[in-house]
């Protein structure tokens, strides 16, 4: 393990942000820090670099157990939220700062930041001054800033936050294919599932302090380990009474259910092919959702969403429709049990 | 229409009561102090000014002023550094005591001066004992413009580094740099205006400091006498033409002053208009 925290804790007053958390992270990967804000990630985040010192706990980088290093000495490259960069001194003079500090000679200096500006693509750029760039490029100038002076470890806090939507996505990809290009680890914190999923090799899932999951996007979407990284991850309703849609029983201490839109077919009454396993419900409410209908149905007092093709025949509101459900994920205190349609298994099982 | 007439009529009404006001009170007496010291001509004008106790005067006002603006600068550079970037306990308080100075009255100040350091203060012997005068002598005189001008330059630079936050010098530090270091190429160009601003107010209050000096000094002519003192005994002696005389140079010093303030204002503004959007 590259990057190991161990025991970690952190209050600040009364506010408990760190609460003995343990991670470790590989070499080489790309680790989001997701959570909801004031989960604690950016506290994990700003230890590693040495902006906070934790109350108790241990961190390892590449063996060595960094606590007393101070910050300047890590070997760590930090991307800010708002960027950071020196207002007062021109692209080029915040790539070369780092390297001016570790007193590296001219040469060596200019050919290095050459090097990054044409990585972040801002050739032509580098005499200018940091309040004549756009989000986008400001970004991309803190991210050259802090792979100057060749740190083993990268941290991003928040990358994305102050950009605009379009550009954002775009730079996410780019980020993405620049942090493999250059093969540096590197661990990214944000609040947005979406970013998270779309650009980090494995997902750490705070919550109040906690370590709720760590795990690739896939396994945190498919194999949500506790209620919250279920209702966290992905989109959802939680509903209770699960046990009387078709197919499903009540389980010893799963109160609820998150059923996911993904996890549901809608039918036009008496299309559905498996009426064993078939509920009945009214559409109340219908939405545009761009690329897709949203549909909220009631079955029998249970509210489900579900998504709707719009190549198909529209419903109304009020239309009885068909529903079939899955798959489920029960909630219980701190567990999650994915349970699929029991009568759906038997029908694979006559087909087969 | 009718709404544009208004806008113009509150906008007219505005300015000419701000001119008018500003006139009366302000530009109408300062012209006056320098009409009137020239009332008997440009001898008696010259000669009030050559005259070895206000040249005297002089010196010891620029003296106390020089050395209370080196204190007060270097001392705001440090609480405002300490107040903006680090998180302690006793941040707001100590904020808060370093405002005294503007709230109290200067003569209180001056008294506390001789409670301290006078013939019935806690400290008087100690001092004595090594032949240190500070009471009614120049060391109290510096002391007391110190006192007073204490908060301007902190006060001035407060706000701004809070306003610029703590994120460049965390970028700075995390790529090894030191404080000091940090500080010279970060933290400095951000405040280099303010500074300059709050050292040039700072300077034109400890130039007229009249109460707590008033207390602390004594009034010995050509000893212990500053130039606000200076005029204030010319007046009380009737001597009306030298007492403005000596007044116009101040005069003169804080039209010199508030050009370079206009002026310091003007170039911060711009590069701010440069760097900070």
């Amino acid at each position: 393990m590259y990057v190991e925290i161990k025991n970690l804790s952190k209050t600040f007053g009364n506010f408990t942000a760190l609460d003995d958390i343990s991670v470790s992270i590989e070499k080489g990967t790309l680790v989001g820090l997701l959570g909801p804000s004031g989960s604690g990630k950016t506290t994990i985040l700003r230890s590693i670099a040495g902006l906070e010192t934790p109350d108790s706990g241990d961190i390892f980088i590449d063996g060595k157990r960094i606590n007393d290093t101070p910050a300047g000495k890590r070997g760590i490259g930090f991307v800010f939220q708002n960027y950071a960069l020196f207002r007062y001194m021109t692209v080029y003079d915040n790539i070369a700062f780092g390297l001016k500090v570790q007193k590296r000679d001219k040469k060596y200096i200019n050919e290095r930041v050459r090097e990054l500006i044409s990585l972040i693509g801002l050739d032509g750029l580098s005499g200018r001054y940091p309040h004549q760039l756009s989000g986008g490029q400001k970004q991309r100038v803190a991210f050259a800033r802090a792979l100057a002076p060749n740190p083993h470890l990268l941290l991003l806090d928040e990358p994305f936050a102050a950009i605009d939507a379009k550009v954002r996505k775009e730079l996410r990809t780019w980020l993405r294919e620049t942090i493999s290009k250059v093969g540096i680890t590197s661990i990214f914190v944000t609040h947005d599932q979406e970013e998270a999923i779309e650009v980090s090799d494995r997902i750490v899932l705070t919550n109040q302090g906690k370590i709720e999951q760590v795990g690739s996007p896939l396994e945190l979407y498919r194999k949500p380990a506790t209620p919250f990284a279920a209702k966290f991850i992905g989109e959802g309703t939680t509903i209770t009474g699960y046990f009387q849609l078709k197919g499903f029983s009540q389980e010893q201490g799963y109160e609820s259910a998150l059923i996911r839109p993904e996890f549901t077919q809608v039918f036009k009454q008496g299309k559905s092919l498996y009426p064993h396993m078939t509920n009945c419900g009214v559409v109340q409410s219908s939405f545009f959702r761009g690329n897709s209908q949203e549909l909220h149905i009631d079955v029998q007092g249970i509210r489900i969403i579900a998504d709707y093709s719009l190549e198909e025949e529209a419903f109304q509101i009020g239309e009885p429709v068909d529903v079939i459900v899955s798959r489920l994920f029960l909630l219980g205190d701190d567990q999650v049990l994915a349970v699929e349609n029991q009568n759906l298994k038997n029908v694979n099982t006559v087909v087969i | 229409m009718k709404r544009q007439i208004k806008a113009n009529i509150t906008k007219i009404l505005l300015i000419s009561t701000c001119v008018i006001f500003v006139g009366v009170m302000l530009v109408v007496p300062l012209a006056s102090v320098i009409v009137y010291s020239l009332r008997e001509g440009w001898q008696v004008l010259a000669k009030t000014v050559m005259d070895q106790y206000t040249i005297k005067a002089l010196q010891l006002t620029l003296y106390a002023a020089a050395i209370a603006v080196v204190f007060n600068t270097v001392f705001g550079l440090f609480s405002s550094w300490a107040i903006t970037k680090f998180r302690f306990k006793g941040k707001n308080f100590l904020s808060t005591l370093i405002d005294i100075p503007f709230a109290i009255s200067p003569v209180i100040a001056g008294l506390i001066f001789i409670l301290i350091f006078g013939r019935i203060g806690w400290a008087y012997d100690f001092f004595n004992s090594h032949d240190i005068k500070v009471v009614f002598a120049v060391p109290g005189i510096v002391l007391a413009t110190i006192f007073v001008t204490f908060p301007f330059v902190s006060r001035e630079l407060i706000p701004l580094m809070h306003a610029q936050g703590t994120d460049e010098e965390e970028a700075a530090a995390l790529m090894g740099a030191k404080g000091l270091s940090v500080y010279r190429r970060v933290t400095l160009p951000h405040i280099k205006w303010g500074l300059l601003y709050g050292v040039i107010l700072c300077t034109a209050r400890a130039l007229g400091e009249f109460g707590a000096v008033s207390v602390v000094s004594g009034k010995l002519r050509g000893k212990t006498n500053t130039l606000p003192l200076h005029v204030e005994q010319l007046f009380q002696e009737f001597h009306l033409t030298a007492s403005f005389a000596a007044a116009s140079i101040l005069v003169v010093i804080a039209i010199i002053i508030l050009i370079l303030k206009n002026i310091v204002e003007y170039k911060g503004k711009k590069e701010d208009e440069l760097h900070v959007r």
